[in-house]
Protein backbone atom coordinates (compact mmCIF):
# COMPACT_ATOMS: atom_id res chain seq x y z
CA UNK A 1 0.00 0.00 0.00
CA UNK A 2 1.91 3.20 -0.76
CA UNK A 3 0.09 6.80 0.13
CA UNK A 4 0.62 9.33 -2.73
CA UNK A 5 0.42 11.96 -0.13
CA UNK A 6 2.90 12.29 2.78
CA UNK A 7 1.25 11.57 5.82
CA UNK A 8 0.87 8.49 7.77
CA UNK A 9 -0.49 6.17 5.71
CA UNK A 10 -2.42 3.37 7.82
CA UNK A 11 0.10 1.01 7.83
CA UNK A 12 2.82 3.63 9.26
CA UNK A 13 -0.28 4.55 11.70
CA UNK A 14 -1.20 1.05 12.78
CA UNK A 15 2.54 0.15 13.43
CA UNK A 16 2.89 2.78 15.63
CA UNK A 17 -0.03 1.60 17.86
CA UNK A 18 0.97 -1.60 17.84
CA UNK A 19 4.72 -0.78 18.90
CA UNK A 20 3.53 0.36 22.57
CA UNK A 21 5.03 3.17 22.68
CA UNK A 22 1.23 5.38 22.65
CA UNK A 23 -0.79 5.12 26.55
CA UNK A 24 -3.30 2.34 25.52
CA UNK A 25 -6.92 3.31 27.09
CA UNK A 26 -7.85 2.12 30.43
CA UNK A 27 -10.57 -0.03 31.13
CA UNK A 28 -13.34 1.68 32.53
CA UNK A 29 -14.35 0.54 36.07
CA UNK A 30 -18.02 -0.31 36.15
CA UNK A 31 -20.65 -2.48 37.69
CA UNK A 32 -19.78 -5.95 36.35
CA UNK A 33 -23.52 -7.05 36.36
CA UNK A 34 -24.78 -3.97 35.43
CA UNK A 35 -23.82 -1.24 32.84
CA UNK A 36 -24.72 0.36 29.79
CA UNK A 37 -22.41 2.71 27.03
CA UNK A 38 -23.26 5.09 24.42
CA UNK A 39 -22.05 4.32 20.73
CA UNK A 40 -21.73 7.23 17.97
CA UNK A 41 -19.71 8.68 15.41
CA UNK A 42 -19.07 11.51 13.40
CA UNK A 43 -19.66 14.99 15.88
CA UNK A 44 -17.34 16.29 12.77
CA UNK A 45 -17.95 20.29 13.90
CA UNK A 46 -17.09 22.54 11.65
CA UNK A 47 -15.72 26.06 12.77
CA UNK A 48 -18.48 27.09 14.42
CA UNK A 49 -17.94 24.87 16.45
CA UNK A 50 -21.63 23.58 16.63
CA UNK A 51 -22.14 20.09 17.91
CA UNK A 52 -25.00 17.41 19.62
CA UNK A 53 -22.66 16.70 22.52
CA UNK A 54 -24.71 19.35 24.96
CA UNK A 55 -27.73 17.18 24.09
CA UNK A 56 -26.12 14.13 24.47
CA UNK A 57 -24.77 15.23 28.10
CA UNK A 58 -28.19 15.60 29.35
CA UNK A 59 -28.78 11.78 27.86
CA UNK A 60 -25.96 10.94 30.10
CA UNK A 61 -27.31 12.16 33.11
CA UNK A 62 -31.09 10.49 32.67
CA UNK A 63 -30.11 6.65 31.67
CA UNK A 64 -26.43 6.79 33.52
CA UNK A 65 -24.75 5.97 30.75
CA UNK A 66 -21.00 4.68 32.30
CA UNK A 67 -19.15 5.80 29.13
CA UNK A 68 -19.25 6.45 25.74
CA UNK A 69 -17.35 5.47 22.16
CA UNK A 70 -16.48 7.98 19.23
CA UNK A 71 -15.86 6.28 15.78
CA UNK A 72 -13.88 8.86 14.33
CA UNK A 73 -14.82 12.45 12.31
CA UNK A 74 -14.15 14.22 15.52
CA UNK A 75 -14.05 17.52 13.15
CA UNK A 76 -14.56 18.23 9.93
CA UNK A 77 -11.32 19.88 8.86
CA UNK A 78 -8.83 19.05 11.91
CA UNK A 79 -7.90 22.76 12.27
CA UNK A 80 -6.08 23.13 15.67
CA UNK A 81 -9.39 25.36 16.99
CA UNK A 82 -11.44 22.17 15.89
CA UNK A 83 -9.43 19.87 17.66
CA UNK A 84 -9.32 22.10 21.12
CA UNK A 85 -13.27 22.49 20.83
CA UNK A 86 -14.45 19.32 20.51
CA UNK A 87 -11.52 17.41 23.03
CA UNK A 88 -13.23 20.38 25.20
CA UNK A 89 -16.92 19.61 24.37
CA UNK A 90 -16.02 15.59 24.82
CA UNK A 91 -14.88 16.22 28.40
CA UNK A 92 -17.30 18.31 29.12
CA UNK A 93 -19.87 15.11 28.83
CA UNK A 94 -17.82 14.23 32.17
CA UNK A 95 -17.58 10.48 31.83
CA UNK A 96 -15.07 8.21 30.84
CA UNK A 97 -14.47 7.78 26.60
CA UNK A 98 -12.69 6.52 23.69
CA UNK A 99 -12.11 7.64 20.41
CA UNK A 100 -10.82 6.01 17.31
CA UNK A 101 -10.30 7.89 13.62
CA UNK A 102 -12.20 8.73 11.15
CA UNK A 103 -10.66 10.54 7.56
CA UNK A 104 -11.60 14.09 8.58
CA UNK A 105 -9.42 13.67 11.28
CA UNK A 106 -6.88 13.69 8.62
CA UNK A 107 -7.83 16.25 6.45
CA UNK A 108 -4.25 18.22 8.14
CA UNK A 109 -1.38 17.80 7.45
CA UNK A 110 -0.57 16.90 10.84
CA UNK A 111 -4.12 15.34 11.36
CA UNK A 112 -2.32 12.44 13.05
CA UNK A 113 0.20 14.07 15.47
CA UNK A 114 -2.73 15.46 16.90
CA UNK A 115 -4.65 12.99 17.20
CA UNK A 116 -2.63 10.85 18.94
CA UNK A 117 -1.44 13.50 21.18
CA UNK A 118 -5.44 14.31 22.08
CA UNK A 119 -6.31 10.52 22.51
CA UNK A 120 -3.40 7.78 21.80
CA UNK A 121 -3.78 4.86 19.33
CA UNK A 122 -6.35 4.71 17.07
CA UNK A 123 -6.42 1.04 17.03
CA UNK A 124 -6.44 -1.30 20.28
CA UNK A 125 -8.59 -3.50 22.42
CA UNK A 126 -10.23 -2.42 25.70
CA UNK A 127 -11.75 -4.79 27.47
CA UNK A 128 -14.67 -3.81 30.14
CA UNK A 129 -15.44 -5.47 33.22
CA UNK A 130 -14.03 -9.18 32.22
CA UNK A 131 -17.28 -9.34 30.00
CA UNK A 132 -16.84 -7.29 26.78
CA UNK A 133 -14.07 -6.43 24.64
CA UNK A 134 -14.19 -3.56 22.46
CA UNK A 135 -11.72 -3.49 19.75
CA UNK A 136 -10.94 -0.23 18.13
CA UNK A 137 -10.11 -0.18 14.59
CA UNK A 138 -8.05 2.39 12.26
CA UNK A 139 -10.60 2.47 9.08
CA UNK A 140 -9.82 6.48 8.43
CA UNK A 141 -8.70 5.04 4.65
CA UNK A 142 -10.86 2.90 4.20
CA UNK A 143 -8.89 -0.25 4.23
CA UNK A 144 -7.51 -2.22 7.43
CA UNK A 145 -4.03 -2.66 6.14
CA UNK A 146 -1.76 -5.83 6.43
CA UNK A 147 -0.59 -5.32 9.81
CA UNK A 148 -4.19 -4.48 11.65
CA UNK A 149 -5.77 -7.56 9.68
CA UNK A 150 -3.26 -9.90 11.71
CA UNK A 151 -3.32 -8.15 15.11
CA UNK A 152 -7.56 -7.76 14.25
CA UNK A 153 -7.86 -11.39 13.84
CA UNK A 154 -5.78 -11.88 17.01
CA UNK A 155 -8.05 -9.71 19.18
CA UNK A 156 -11.18 -11.46 17.62
CA UNK A 157 -9.22 -14.93 18.72
CA UNK A 158 -9.80 -14.06 22.37
CA UNK A 159 -12.52 -16.30 23.26
CA UNK A 160 -13.14 -15.14 27.19
CA UNK A 161 -15.34 -12.06 25.80
CA UNK A 162 -18.19 -10.64 23.89
CA UNK A 163 -16.72 -8.54 21.30
CA UNK A 164 -17.64 -5.54 19.65
CA UNK A 165 -15.75 -3.61 16.82
CA UNK A 166 -15.99 -0.31 16.66
CA UNK A 167 -14.31 1.66 13.99
CA UNK A 168 -14.84 4.68 10.96
CA UNK A 169 -16.16 2.85 7.85
CA UNK A 170 -19.07 0.58 7.73
CA UNK A 171 -18.63 -2.97 5.97
CA UNK A 172 -22.33 -2.93 4.80
CA UNK A 173 -24.77 -0.21 4.94
CA UNK A 174 -28.30 -0.84 3.26
CA UNK A 175 -28.34 -1.11 -0.82
CA UNK A 176 -28.31 2.06 -1.90
CA UNK A 177 -25.27 2.72 -4.23
CA UNK A 178 -22.84 4.98 -2.22
CA UNK A 179 -19.12 5.22 -1.91
CA UNK A 180 -19.12 5.30 1.96
CA UNK A 181 -18.35 1.52 2.27
CA UNK A 182 -15.01 -0.54 3.24
CA UNK A 183 -12.87 -0.27 0.14
CA UNK A 184 -12.98 -3.98 -1.78
CA UNK A 185 -15.15 -6.47 -1.69
CA UNK A 186 -12.22 -9.16 -0.82
CA UNK A 187 -11.81 -7.00 1.98
CA UNK A 188 -15.33 -6.78 3.53
CA UNK A 189 -16.39 -10.69 2.73
CA UNK A 190 -12.80 -11.41 4.97
CA UNK A 191 -13.80 -9.30 7.56
CA UNK A 192 -17.62 -10.68 7.82
CA UNK A 193 -15.87 -14.32 7.62
CA UNK A 194 -13.19 -12.99 10.50
CA UNK A 195 -16.40 -12.06 12.43
CA UNK A 196 -18.24 -14.78 11.79
CA UNK A 197 -15.72 -17.29 12.49
CA UNK A 198 -14.76 -15.82 16.12
CA UNK A 199 -18.36 -14.94 16.92
CA UNK A 200 -18.05 -11.47 17.32
CA UNK A 201 -20.86 -9.77 18.53
CA UNK A 202 -21.47 -6.27 16.18
CA UNK A 203 -19.12 -4.01 14.29
CA UNK A 204 -19.99 -0.35 15.25
CA UNK A 205 -19.36 2.44 12.29
CA UNK A 206 -19.74 6.07 11.61
CA UNK A 207 -18.20 7.85 7.94
CA UNK A 208 -22.51 7.65 7.38
CA UNK A 209 -24.33 10.12 9.00
CA UNK A 210 -27.53 8.09 10.09
CA UNK A 211 -28.47 5.35 12.45
CA UNK A 212 -28.79 1.85 10.57
CA UNK A 213 -29.17 -1.84 11.92
CA UNK A 214 -28.27 -5.23 9.27
CA UNK A 215 -28.04 -8.39 10.52
CA UNK A 216 -25.56 -10.17 8.16
CA UNK A 217 -25.74 -14.08 9.58
CA UNK A 218 -24.59 -13.97 13.41
CA UNK A 219 -23.03 -10.60 13.35
CA UNK A 220 -25.05 -7.21 14.09
CA UNK A 221 -24.00 -4.13 11.80
CA UNK A 222 -24.58 -0.73 12.78
CA UNK A 223 -24.31 2.79 10.96
CA UNK A 224 -24.00 5.30 14.02
CA UNK A 225 -22.25 8.54 12.63
CA UNK A 226 -25.59 10.22 13.70
CA UNK A 227 -24.31 13.12 15.38
CA UNK A 228 -22.84 15.14 12.87
CA UNK A 229 -24.17 18.76 12.84
CA UNK A 230 -26.76 19.87 9.67
CA UNK A 231 -28.52 17.25 7.76
CA UNK A 232 -28.06 13.52 8.59
CA UNK A 233 -27.68 11.17 5.50
CA UNK A 234 -31.12 9.70 6.68
CA UNK A 235 -32.34 9.84 10.17
CA UNK A 236 -32.28 12.08 12.97
CA UNK A 237 -29.36 12.93 15.01
CA UNK A 238 -28.71 9.92 17.96
CA UNK A 239 -26.66 7.33 19.37
CA UNK A 240 -26.58 3.36 19.74
CA UNK A 241 -27.02 2.29 23.58
CA UNK A 242 -25.52 -1.26 24.63
CA UNK A 243 -26.82 -2.26 28.39
CA UNK A 244 -25.18 -5.30 29.51
CA UNK A 245 -27.78 -6.84 32.74
CA UNK A 246 -28.74 -10.48 33.79
CA UNK A 247 -25.77 -11.98 31.54
CA UNK A 248 -27.28 -10.05 28.57
CA UNK A 249 -25.96 -7.73 25.61
CA UNK A 250 -28.65 -5.78 24.41
CA UNK A 251 -28.88 -2.59 22.07
CA UNK A 252 -31.18 0.24 21.15
CA UNK A 253 -30.82 3.52 18.85
CA UNK A 254 -31.53 6.78 20.63
CA UNK A 255 -32.66 9.78 19.12
CA UNK A 256 -31.79 13.28 20.07
CA UNK A 257 -34.82 14.96 19.11
CA UNK B 1 -9.18 -7.60 -31.69
CA UNK B 2 -9.83 -10.97 -33.31
CA UNK B 3 -13.31 -10.79 -32.07
CA UNK B 4 -14.27 -7.31 -32.46
CA UNK B 5 -12.45 -7.35 -36.05
CA UNK B 6 -15.62 -9.36 -37.18
CA UNK B 7 -13.00 -12.17 -38.21
CA UNK B 8 -13.77 -14.66 -36.26
CA UNK B 9 -17.42 -16.44 -34.73
CA UNK B 10 -15.68 -17.67 -31.42
CA UNK B 11 -12.49 -16.39 -29.56
CA UNK B 12 -11.44 -18.39 -26.56
CA UNK B 13 -8.59 -17.31 -24.20
CA UNK B 14 -6.59 -18.52 -21.41
CA UNK B 15 -4.38 -16.30 -19.11
CA UNK B 16 -2.28 -16.71 -16.13
CA UNK B 17 -2.11 -13.80 -13.31
CA UNK B 18 -1.57 -12.61 -9.90
CA UNK B 19 -3.48 -10.69 -8.06
CA UNK B 20 -2.72 -9.57 -4.42
CA UNK B 21 -4.26 -6.71 -2.14
CA UNK B 22 -2.15 -5.82 0.78
CA UNK B 23 -3.86 -7.68 4.23
CA UNK B 24 -6.09 -9.22 2.33
CA UNK B 25 -5.09 -11.72 -0.31
CA UNK B 26 -2.17 -12.70 -2.37
CA UNK B 27 -3.30 -15.25 -4.90
CA UNK B 28 -2.83 -16.99 -8.61
CA UNK B 29 -5.36 -16.77 -10.99
CA UNK B 30 -6.26 -18.99 -14.38
CA UNK B 31 -8.88 -17.86 -15.98
CA UNK B 32 -10.27 -19.65 -19.36
CA UNK B 33 -13.20 -17.88 -21.38
CA UNK B 34 -14.75 -17.89 -24.56
CA UNK B 35 -16.37 -14.97 -26.80
CA UNK B 36 -19.09 -16.12 -28.96
CA UNK B 37 -21.08 -14.29 -31.89
CA UNK B 38 -23.81 -16.21 -33.26
CA UNK B 39 -24.96 -14.08 -35.19
CA UNK B 40 -24.15 -10.41 -36.17
CA UNK B 41 -25.48 -8.34 -33.46
CA UNK B 42 -24.99 -10.59 -30.77
CA UNK B 43 -22.45 -11.54 -28.45
CA UNK B 44 -21.92 -14.31 -25.41
CA UNK B 45 -18.98 -14.84 -23.06
CA UNK B 46 -18.82 -17.00 -20.35
CA UNK B 47 -15.57 -17.50 -18.71
CA UNK B 48 -14.31 -19.35 -15.44
CA UNK B 49 -11.10 -18.31 -13.01
CA UNK B 50 -9.49 -20.96 -11.08
CA UNK B 51 -7.46 -19.70 -7.51
CA UNK B 52 -3.80 -21.03 -6.74
CA UNK B 53 -1.91 -20.70 -3.28
CA UNK B 54 -5.13 -18.99 -1.36
CA UNK B 55 -8.56 -19.64 -1.21
CA UNK B 56 -7.66 -22.65 -3.67
CA UNK B 57 -9.93 -23.49 -6.37
CA UNK B 58 -12.99 -22.46 -8.20
CA UNK B 59 -12.45 -18.59 -7.73
CA UNK B 60 -15.37 -16.98 -10.50
CA UNK B 61 -17.44 -17.99 -13.21
CA UNK B 62 -18.84 -15.41 -15.18
CA UNK B 63 -21.89 -15.57 -18.00
CA UNK B 64 -22.95 -12.15 -20.31
CA UNK B 65 -25.09 -11.56 -22.90
CA UNK B 66 -24.96 -8.37 -25.06
CA UNK B 67 -26.47 -6.80 -28.04
CA UNK B 68 -25.79 -4.06 -30.64
CA UNK B 69 -28.71 -2.03 -30.24
CA UNK B 70 -26.51 1.11 -32.85
CA UNK B 71 -24.01 0.08 -34.96
CA UNK B 72 -22.18 3.21 -35.99
CA UNK B 73 -21.41 3.65 -32.50
CA UNK B 74 -21.02 0.72 -31.58
CA UNK B 75 -23.80 1.15 -28.93
CA UNK B 76 -24.22 -2.28 -27.15
CA UNK B 77 -26.68 -3.67 -24.10
CA UNK B 78 -25.16 -6.04 -21.92
CA UNK B 79 -26.22 -8.19 -18.96
CA UNK B 80 -24.34 -10.58 -17.54
CA UNK B 81 -24.04 -12.84 -13.96
CA UNK B 82 -20.97 -12.96 -12.19
CA UNK B 83 -20.39 -15.60 -9.05
CA UNK B 84 -17.08 -15.12 -6.96
CA UNK B 85 -15.98 -16.69 -4.15
CA UNK B 86 -13.48 -17.25 -1.66
CA UNK B 87 -13.07 -20.91 -0.24
CA UNK B 88 -10.64 -20.20 2.61
CA UNK B 89 -13.52 -18.00 4.00
CA UNK B 90 -16.10 -19.46 3.37
CA UNK B 91 -17.48 -16.71 1.58
CA UNK B 92 -19.09 -15.21 -2.17
CA UNK B 93 -20.91 -12.89 -3.83
CA UNK B 94 -23.25 -12.72 -6.81
CA UNK B 95 -23.63 -9.90 -9.19
CA UNK B 96 -26.23 -9.07 -11.69
CA UNK B 97 -24.55 -5.88 -14.35
CA UNK B 98 -26.41 -4.40 -16.55
CA UNK B 99 -24.69 -1.94 -18.56
CA UNK B 100 -24.51 -0.05 -21.64
CA UNK B 101 -21.47 0.37 -23.55
CA UNK B 102 -19.89 2.12 -26.81
CA UNK B 103 -16.95 1.82 -29.04
CA UNK B 104 -14.70 1.74 -29.83
CA UNK B 105 -14.73 5.00 -31.83
CA UNK B 106 -12.33 7.45 -32.07
CA UNK B 107 -9.75 4.96 -29.94
CA UNK B 108 -12.15 5.80 -26.94
CA UNK B 109 -14.81 3.16 -25.50
CA UNK B 110 -17.31 3.70 -22.91
CA UNK B 111 -19.15 1.76 -20.54
CA UNK B 112 -22.04 2.85 -17.60
CA UNK B 113 -24.40 0.88 -15.66
CA UNK B 114 -25.87 -1.07 -12.74
CA UNK B 115 -25.05 -3.67 -10.49
CA UNK B 116 -26.66 -5.87 -8.11
CA UNK B 117 -24.49 -7.82 -5.35
CA UNK B 118 -25.23 -9.86 -3.14
CA UNK B 119 -22.29 -11.22 -0.81
CA UNK B 120 -22.83 -14.77 0.75
CA UNK B 121 -21.70 -16.39 3.83
CA UNK B 122 -21.18 -19.98 5.02
CA UNK B 123 -23.26 -23.10 4.07
CA UNK B 124 -24.09 -22.04 0.14
CA UNK B 125 -21.74 -19.70 -0.07
CA UNK B 126 -20.54 -21.38 -3.26
CA UNK B 127 -24.40 -21.44 -4.82
CA UNK B 128 -24.40 -18.81 -7.52
CA UNK B 129 -28.51 -18.25 -6.93
CA UNK B 130 -28.64 -16.35 -3.82
CA UNK B 131 -29.35 -12.46 -4.98
CA UNK B 132 -31.22 -11.23 -1.80
CA UNK B 133 -28.37 -11.88 0.99
CA UNK B 134 -28.76 -9.56 4.13
CA UNK B 135 -26.21 -7.36 2.94
CA UNK B 136 -26.83 -7.18 -0.54
CA UNK B 137 -26.58 -3.34 -2.50
CA UNK B 138 -26.64 -1.66 -5.62
CA UNK B 139 -23.59 0.23 -7.33
CA UNK B 140 -22.76 1.94 -10.11
CA UNK B 141 -20.72 0.77 -13.16
CA UNK B 142 -18.30 3.28 -15.14
CA UNK B 143 -15.92 2.69 -17.83
CA UNK B 144 -13.57 5.33 -20.14
CA UNK B 145 -10.27 3.30 -21.92
CA UNK B 146 -8.50 4.92 -24.84
CA UNK B 147 -6.77 2.84 -27.21
CA UNK B 148 -3.47 5.40 -27.12
CA UNK B 149 -1.67 3.31 -29.47
CA UNK B 150 -2.56 1.45 -32.78
CA UNK B 151 0.00 -0.39 -34.79
CA UNK B 152 -1.10 -3.23 -37.75
CA UNK B 153 0.11 -6.05 -35.36
CA UNK B 154 -0.72 -4.69 -31.85
CA UNK B 155 -2.21 -1.85 -29.93
CA UNK B 156 -2.23 -0.20 -26.11
CA UNK B 157 -5.08 0.85 -24.03
CA UNK B 158 -5.21 2.96 -20.91
CA UNK B 159 -8.27 4.25 -18.80
CA UNK B 160 -10.27 3.11 -15.34
CA UNK B 161 -13.20 0.46 -15.48
CA UNK B 162 -14.75 -0.43 -12.55
CA UNK B 163 -16.15 -3.93 -13.59
CA UNK B 164 -14.64 -6.76 -15.80
CA UNK B 165 -15.82 -10.07 -17.15
CA UNK B 166 -15.11 -11.97 -13.13
CA UNK B 167 -15.12 -8.60 -10.82
CA UNK B 168 -16.76 -5.23 -10.07
CA UNK B 169 -15.26 -2.74 -7.54
CA UNK B 170 -16.60 -1.23 -5.09
CA UNK B 171 -17.48 2.96 -5.60
CA UNK B 172 -14.74 3.16 -2.38
CA UNK B 173 -12.32 2.01 -5.30
CA UNK B 174 -11.06 3.46 -7.75
CA UNK B 175 -9.77 1.38 -10.25
CA UNK B 176 -7.39 2.17 -13.24
CA UNK B 177 -5.77 -0.51 -15.92
CA UNK B 178 -3.62 -0.79 -18.57
CA UNK B 179 -3.65 -3.15 -21.22
CA UNK B 180 -2.47 -4.42 -24.73
CA UNK B 181 -2.34 -7.10 -27.61
CA UNK B 182 -0.24 -8.32 -30.03
CA UNK B 183 -1.48 -10.13 -32.72
CA UNK B 184 0.84 -13.28 -33.59
CA UNK B 185 -0.93 -14.20 -37.02
CA UNK B 186 -4.69 -14.14 -38.19
CA UNK B 187 -5.62 -16.72 -35.34
CA UNK B 188 -3.43 -15.89 -32.52
CA UNK B 189 -3.14 -13.04 -30.28
CA UNK B 190 -0.96 -12.23 -27.06
CA UNK B 191 -2.54 -10.16 -24.46
CA UNK B 192 -1.96 -8.51 -21.33
CA UNK B 193 -2.97 -6.42 -18.78
CA UNK B 194 -2.07 -4.56 -15.28
CA UNK B 195 -4.54 -2.66 -12.81
CA UNK B 196 -4.51 -1.37 -9.72
CA UNK B 197 -7.13 0.61 -7.51
CA UNK B 198 -6.91 3.41 -5.63
CA UNK B 199 -8.79 3.40 -2.27
CA UNK B 200 -9.02 6.75 0.36
CA UNK B 201 -9.95 9.58 -1.96
CA UNK B 202 -12.78 10.13 0.55
CA UNK B 203 -10.31 10.77 3.05
CA UNK B 204 -7.68 12.54 1.32
CA UNK B 205 -5.04 9.86 1.45
CA UNK B 206 -4.86 7.95 -1.75
CA UNK B 207 -3.11 5.18 -1.85
CA UNK B 208 -2.88 2.48 -4.31
CA UNK B 209 -4.38 -0.75 -2.71
CA UNK B 210 -4.25 -3.41 -4.96
CA UNK B 211 -2.56 -5.01 -7.97
CA UNK B 212 -3.50 -7.15 -10.99
CA UNK B 213 -1.29 -7.99 -13.49
CA UNK B 214 -2.19 -11.16 -16.43
CA UNK B 215 -1.10 -12.04 -19.17
CA UNK B 216 -2.55 -14.71 -21.75
CA UNK B 217 -3.29 -16.18 -25.43
CA UNK B 218 -6.40 -15.30 -27.70
CA UNK B 219 -7.44 -17.97 -30.04
CA UNK B 220 -9.83 -17.35 -32.68
CA UNK B 221 -11.70 -20.14 -35.15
Amino acid sequence: MWGIITRPTIEQRVRECLAGDLPEPEPVAVDPDSFCFAVFGDPQIHSDYHSSLDRFRQEVAQRGIDFFCVLGDLTNDATSDECDSIKLQLERVGIPYYVTIGNHDLFQADGWERFKEDYGPSCYPVAIADRIKLIFLDTADGTLGPAQFDWFESELADSRFTKIVLTHFPVFDGEKPIMWRLASDAERVKVQSLLERYGAYAWCAGHIHGLRHLQVDSVHHFTCGAMAPGTLDYGDPGYLLFTFAHDSLSWQFVELN
Amino acid sequence: MLAASGQAAVVSSVSLGYRGEPGVESKLLVAAQADIMPVAFLAVDAGLSLNLFQNNGLGAAALGIGTVVYKPVDLTIRLALQHQQWNDWRAGENRVLGTIEAGPGRRLDVGIGLIRRAPVFGDGYWSPFTLSAGAAEWNFLYRLRWKFLQRETWWLRAGFSSYDVYTAHNPQQFPLEADGAWRLNQYVEMVARVGTAIVGYSGGLVSFHEVEISAGVKYAF
